[in-house]
């Protein structure tokens, strides 16, 4: 069973992972730890519950569509709410997240209602294989698999690609990407499409294992926050490794010491590691002169 | 001549007198007109529990279909009926707007027991009858409330027995939420278990917002229960049963009636609810009961065509049947000590739920449940007559 218990905290693990990387890429551009991220995914995940319901299109059409959707949707965030800040502070940006998150809950809340519903995904939730004694749900590899993906393509995309040198570049030093030639505001609006994208399919792992429903982010929000901040809020690859050491120290808690204490276990375990090491488990410490 | 005008004075005073205390009577009991009588009701419309709206707007049908009829006595009735989001502080607010504004003779239902609890004592200081959603369980009693929904504990201890005694089952757990409903439904179903010599063979919370119960269906696995009783909410049950199907979880599942609107848990679950034996405190939405009929009647004239005719529906419907009972017992000299007393007589009455008897010293007055299989494509059927503790 230990193994069962593992594999299972994998699987959760990388839907928290891939939440983690979404803030991450985020705060790495901005400092901005951005609240609306879970609420951004869930709008995405609804988009796609539309094309396949109400429009009847097969999961191919409606996936690309929605992660086309959801890149719009993260650049306008960042173009129509972020950047029309006067003299920003940081706290106040947060602030401007937590208001849009409230702007699209009430949107979703408005236009689909409260009620639970099943995502048409073309996966089931409980179709699985067994290897020996070992159950592995096929929702659940899907979601390991494309976690894995994505965090590739996300490795390639910031090594290999001039876009993602520029992000990187934006990253370390915004004024001297700027006089290097970098639109730098374009950057932060891709950065924003691209976390949303990243969101959005953590959205649609999570939802055919629950339901569809405004508040199914809620909680994969709070748990990828407390990995990104447990693997280092600068560390694309720390978020990745706080999400599934969340999910994994979260299982084994909860199957074998106790279930009372399961959700809160996540947030103990940030701050044991913050008092060990305060910047996170691979994010370097940095000093910024004032 | 002289003495006519101190006649018509005289008999205009008289006149005055009589009127005024005839209007008085209905003027100076709150929430009660001369040609209406204003019942309050507060339900989440939107926010987390929005689905237990329908609670409310099942009230609302069944005023209108009784105003169609021609009122209560010459009186009609005027629903209003708030959305506080499932939140007691606007539970609090919203009460006391209606009750110090247009005033309220008495409450029905009230979704949520916070927001019941948020309330109670206002209720109280305001003598406002309440016919309570929530049950004597949570809350506190008073001469002006009225428990409808049967307690928890007497609801899980009718289960336990018939899983026991009917079913057969020797091996059964418990997955509960961990407050004061997941361990009302715990306390009693332990009780039960006792008087036949057996322990739950494990016992596992969860809490209301968890999406990922992993770790309980890995334990319910490992106990390898021949039942399983869930005492959750519906979020927490269509998880769970999808997460333990994947792991291949065998058993028979056992729900109380909070989670009875069948064809709304058999669609999120994707057929996986079809053969869960459960409580009902109302008859079956589906069923040919006249009265059952007679509603879904005036849910297709009076609710909107987007609405689902289900089990929430007629429980709104079901809180209300006595308290219009008492209304058209009490005629048209309506006071809150007289309608109170009225509802302290009924004895057996019987709408949609089961049996209601209340008295000055036990308001708790359905105490009874039958119990009903999921059947495919979200139909149900009824297993037993009505079954008390």
């Amino acid at each position: 069973m230990f193994l069962q218990v593992v594999i299972g905290g994998i699987a959760v693990g990388s839907a928290y992972a891939l939440m983690a990387l979404a803030m991450v890429i985020i705060y790495k551009t901005s400092e901005v730890l951005n609240f609306a991220q879970g609420d951004m995914a869930m709008l995405s995940a609804y988009v796609t519950f539309m094309m396949l319901s109400g429009y009847g299109l097969p999961f191919p059409v409606a996936f690309p569509l929605t992660m086309l959707f959801a890149i719009i949707l993260g650049m306008s965030c960042e173009f129509l709410f972020l950047r029309r800040a006067k003299e920003p502070t940081v706290l106040g940006m947060i602030i401007m997240t937590l208001s849009l998150e409230m702007i699209i809950f009430g949107l979703v809340s408005w236009k689909w209602g409260s009620d639970q519903r099943t995502l048409p995904f073309p996966i089931s939730s409980y179709d699985a294989y067994t290897v020996g004694d070992l159950i592995i749900s096929k929702l659940e590899l899907v979601t390991f698999v494309t976690a894995l993906l994505m965090m590739l393509m996300l490795f390639l995309f910031f090594r290999y690609t001039k876009v993602g040198i520029a992000v990187k570049a934006t990253q370390l030093n915004k004024d001297a990407a700027r006089l290097m030639g970098i639109r730098t505001n374009r950057i932060l609006m891709g950065t924003w499409g691209l976390a949303s994208v990243v969101g959005a399919t953590a959205a649609l792992l999570i939802a055919p294992a629950s339901t569809l429903d405004p508040y199914m982010m809620w909680d994969p929000l709070l748990k990828g926050f407390s990995s990104a901040v447990l693997g280092g809020m600068t560390s694309l690859p720390g978020a990745a490794i706080g999400g599934y050491i969340v999910g994994i120290v979260e299982n084994l808690f909860g199957t074998y010491v106790s279930i009372e204490f399961k959700s809160v276990v996540a947030f103990a375990l940030i701050v044991i590691i913050l008092c060990i090491k305060p910047s996170g488990l691979l994010a370097r410490h940095y000093v910024k002169k004032v | 001549m002289k003495g006519k005008p101190a006649r018509i004075i005289g008999l205009t005073a008289i006149l005055s007198i009589v009127l005024g205390g005839a209007i008085g009577w209905a003027a100076d009991v709150q929430g009660v007109s001369d040609t209406e009588i204003r019942i309050g009701a507060w339900a989440p419309q939107t926010g987390p529990a929005a689905p237990w709206g329908a609670v409310s707007r099942g009230t609302d049908v069944y005023f209108k279909m009784i105003n169609a009829e021609g009122g209560i006595h010459g009186r009609k009735i005027k629903f209003l009926s708030f959305d506080d989001q499932y939140n007691p502080a606007k539970t609090k607010a919203g009460v006391k707007e209606i009750v110090e504004g247009p005033g309220v003779f008495a409450f029905v239902a009230g979704t949520g027991t916070a927001c019941g609890l948020a309330v109670r004592d206002y209720l109280v200081d305001h003598g406002v009858i309440w016919i309570a959603l929530p049950n004597g369980w949570a809350v506190k009693g008073d001469k002006h409330f009225f428990f409808l929904y049967p307690e928890y504990p007497d609801e899980a201890a009718i289960l336990v027995k018939y899983a026991v005694e009917k079913m057969g089952k020797k091996k059964i757990a418990f997955f509960y939420q961990n407050d004061d409903y997941g361990k009302g439904g715990l306390k009693g179903a332990r009780e039960e278990l006792k008087k036949h010599n057996m322990k739950f063979a494990v016992e596992i919370p969860c809490e209301a917002q968890d999406r990922d119960l992993k770790s309980q269906a890995i334990k319910l696995k490992m106990a390898k229960p021949d039942a399983v009783i869930m005492w959750v909410n519906p979020l927490s049950a269509i998880i769970m049963r999808k997460t333990a199907a994947a792991l291949k979880v065998e058993t028979q599942w056992i729900a109380p009636s909070t989670l009875a609107d069948t064809p709304f848990m058999n669609k999120v679950t994707d057929g996986l609810w079809e053969g869960t034996v459960y409580s009902c405190i109302a008859e079956l939405a589906e069923s040919g009961n006249p009265l059952v009929k007679k509603y879904k009647a005036a849910f297709d004239k009076y609710a909107p065509k987007s609405e689902r005719w289900s089990f929430l529906y007629l429980a709104g419907i079901g809180f209300a049947e006595p308290l219009v009972e008492a209304l058209k017992r009490v005629g048209r000299d309506v006071t809150t000590e007289k309608v109170i007393a009225e509802l302290d007589k009924m004895k057996n009455f019987k709408g949609i739920f089961g049996h209601i008897t209340f008295s000055p010293e036990d308001r708790q007055g359905q105490k009874e449940v039958f119990i009903a299989e999921a059947l495919k494509g979200g139909k149900s059927k009824q297993l037993t007559g009505w079954i008390k503790r």
